[in-house]
């Protein structure tokens, strides 16, 4: 739109051999990816895989034990009011101050922001018809969030991170929230990152996807690319990897004593499955849930052993990356 | 941050008003009649101003034995602890309740860097603490007039309540639970381990250290006290040992000398203790101020 456009073709957010180490624990490494500016990307994970730390080190909360962050070109630098006015960002849990009211947190976020939008503030909160003399504490979970994506919107800050933004909200909150991003991002051509556990929520409204596990980035690029990319492929259980086209991700070994197959996630388009395909196999088509299970399935690590769209557990509040 | 700072210490500033009054009443009550008990005792005439007590022991007596407890032991005992209490429950939630809420991700994640967060909400408040702290050191002095008469500036019960060392009390456990608080990330834990320590200073230095600030001075006994009994030391004896109620007196030694801190030294007292407690004051501030930044990187 307006300031978001200047870098012309420099990507909105770009990641090189970022890492953070957390006394002698990597809590994310050797992390690179690119997002285009006007993209809507999923960054998906398990519990502790690193999605927190990477968006607090794009915010400007944390600063990189190793490689660097940029934002549209600017690298990022953690507490320096640059980098901060860069982002808006919604944390883990939507946080806001209890006792203040709705304007009071206006009347802050417009203090603390050089660039805030108080019209687009105000005129926001009006329709979701949430009063702005109301008490923050007196809010529905799912409003505090809207109050919380309302003062990142405000700021007038061309990328928007948002970590786990609907992970205490409601199925119909989460529906209402999630669409008022897109319109969001489509109204004022922004860029948006968002975590979440949540992978049928995000695969309504995100076109990229970064998957993250163990502190590694599994897979990074457009939904549709990478879908493009991969296969999910019904094969009789006795088939050898090696006999399978591209790169095996995850592969499910099923007993059934009527039909002995394996379901199996390859990394290979589409001719390169015609190319070794054998009589008996079948490919079906790859939805971006299989595919994010898939990878994050790869690990075999207990965390990633749930099925993370249904996985309820919440990381204990965490001040943890705060400490070290 | 000039009305954010406001915002969030409303009620505390609230509070802390609200302490003041009723000290002011409790003082203005009790202040009031102890001025009339101290004119009608005797003790605005002649014999105190001119005598240095001597001559009025009866109306001493007197006044003492109606105002001296509540004055100097019981107030004493109770608002010994009050600038430590006042310091750690500003100081201790300023920062740690943004890490317990989970608020700091949010505070700390807007447009001002979180060192300039930190600095001019401590500037403020710090800015509040000396006003409240005059405030309160100005109500007790005028409550305590008629006492001070009697037993000079320099004991222990007069001296923590007059000059600046009140407020300095407050700076330091106030940059004691910013600190903690930091620290410990939690706002009750951070009181308490901020306030044992203040207490543990603040005592360590009233009964060890304050009495030599200065080198005592030796002098002559006064003469009436070595002729007959009824002289010493301590609140209310009149005339004290050197013969100049306002004077500390420390002891005795042989030959009739007596060791004491002359009532000129409370100024000079005042300056060096209130500036040990605003000294830590500002060395726990400087490293929370300090930390914060650096856990930035």
């Amino acid at each position: 739109m307006t300031q978001h456009d200047a870098g012309g073709s420099r990507p909105a957010l770009r990641a090189d051999r970022l890492g953070r180490r957390y006394g002698r624990v990597w809590g994310l490494r050797d992390c690179t990816f690119e997002l285009p500016a006007g993209a809507v990307a999923a960054l998906v994970g398990p519990n502790g895989a690193g999605k927190t730390t990477l968006m607090e080190m794009i915010v400007g909360l944390l600063e990189p034990t190793d490689g660097q962050v940029s934002v549209f070109g600017e690298t990022s630098r953690a507490g320096a009011a640059q980098t901060l006015a860069r982002v808006g960002y919604v944390a883990q849990d939507h946080p806001l101050y209890r006792d203040f009211t709705v304007a009071d947190m206006f009347r802050l976020g417009q203090a603390m922001n050089p660039s805030w939008d108080q019209k687009l503030a105000a005129a926001r909160i009006e329709a979701l018809g949430i009063p702005l003399t109301r008490k923050i504490k007196k809010l529905s979970g799912g409003q505090q969030a809207q109050v919380s994506l309302t003062m990142a919107l405000a700021k007038r800050a061309p990328l928007l991170v948002l970590d786990e933004p609907v992970s205490s909200l409601d199925p119909v909150a989460r529906l209402e929230f999630m669409r008022d991003v897109m319109a969001s991002a489509a109204e004022a051509n922004l860029t948006f990152l968002i975590s979440s556990h949540v992978v049928s929520e995000l695969e309504r409204i995100c076109d990229w996807l970064i998957i993250l596990a163990g502190g590694h980035v599994q897979l990074a690029g457009s939904a549709d690319d990478l879908l493009e990319a991969h296969q999910l492929l019904t094969v009789p259980r006795d088939t050898q990897d090696a006999e399978l086209p591209g790169t095996v991700i995850h592969r499910t070994d099923s007993d059934s004593p009527s039909y002995r197959h394996s379901v199996v996630l390859v990394r290979a388009d589409v001719g390169q499955v015609a190319q070794r395909s054998r009589p008996g196999w079948q490919a079906d088509p790859l939805t971006y849930e299989q595919l994010v299970l898939g990878y994050l399935q790869r690990q075999g690590t207990a965390a990633t052993r749930n099925d993370p769209a249904t996985v309820a557990q919440r990381p204990a509040p965490s001040t943890r990356e705060f400490t070290r | 941050m000039i009305w954010v700072t406001w915002r969030q210490h409303r009620g505390q500033a609230l509070c802390c008003l609200a302490l003041l009054a009723a000290l002011a009443v409790y003082a203005i009550i009790e202040g009031t009649s102890m001025r009339s008990a101290f004119s009608s005792d005797g003790l605005t005439g002649p014999c105190l101003a001119r005598t240095q007590g001597t001559g009025c022991e009866g109306a001493v007596g007197a006044f003492m034995g109606e105002f001296g407890t509540v004055v100097n032991i019981a107030f004493w005992s109770v608002a010994l602890i009050v600038p430590g209490l006042i310091g750690v429950v500003v100081g201790a939630p300023l920062i740690a309740r943004e890490l317990e809420y989970g608020t700091w991700r949010l505070a700390w994640s807007q447009s001002v860097p979180r060192a300039r967060w930190v600095s001019v909400k401590l500037a403020l408040v710090t800015g509040g603490l000396i006003v409240l702290g005059a405030a309160l050191t100005a109500v007790i002095t005028w409550y305590r007039a008629p006492m001070d008469q009697l037993t000079g500036r320099l004991q222990n019960n007069v001296f923590d309540f007059e000059g600046l060392v009140p407020t300095a009390y407050i700076l330091c456990a106030f940059g004691f639970a910013v600190l903690a608080g930091l620290l410990i990330r939690r706002s009750i834990p951070a009181m308490i381990a901020a306030f044992v320590p203040w207490l543990a200073i603040r005592l360590v230095i009233e009964f060890d250290f304050r009495a030599r600030f200065l080198a005592p001075l030796t002098g002559a006994m006064s003469p009436r006290c070595t002729s007959q009994a009824g002289c010493g030391w301590g609140f209310g004896q009149v005339p004290q040992a050197t013969g100049r109620i306002a004077d500390l007196v420390l002891g005795a030694k042989p030959g009739n000398l007596v060791i004491y801190q002359p009532a000129d030294r409370f100024w000079p007292f005042q300056f060096i203790e209130a500036g040990i407690f605003v000294g830590l004051a500002a060395v726990a501030l400087g490293a929370t101020i300090w930390l914060l930044h650096r856990r930035a990187a």
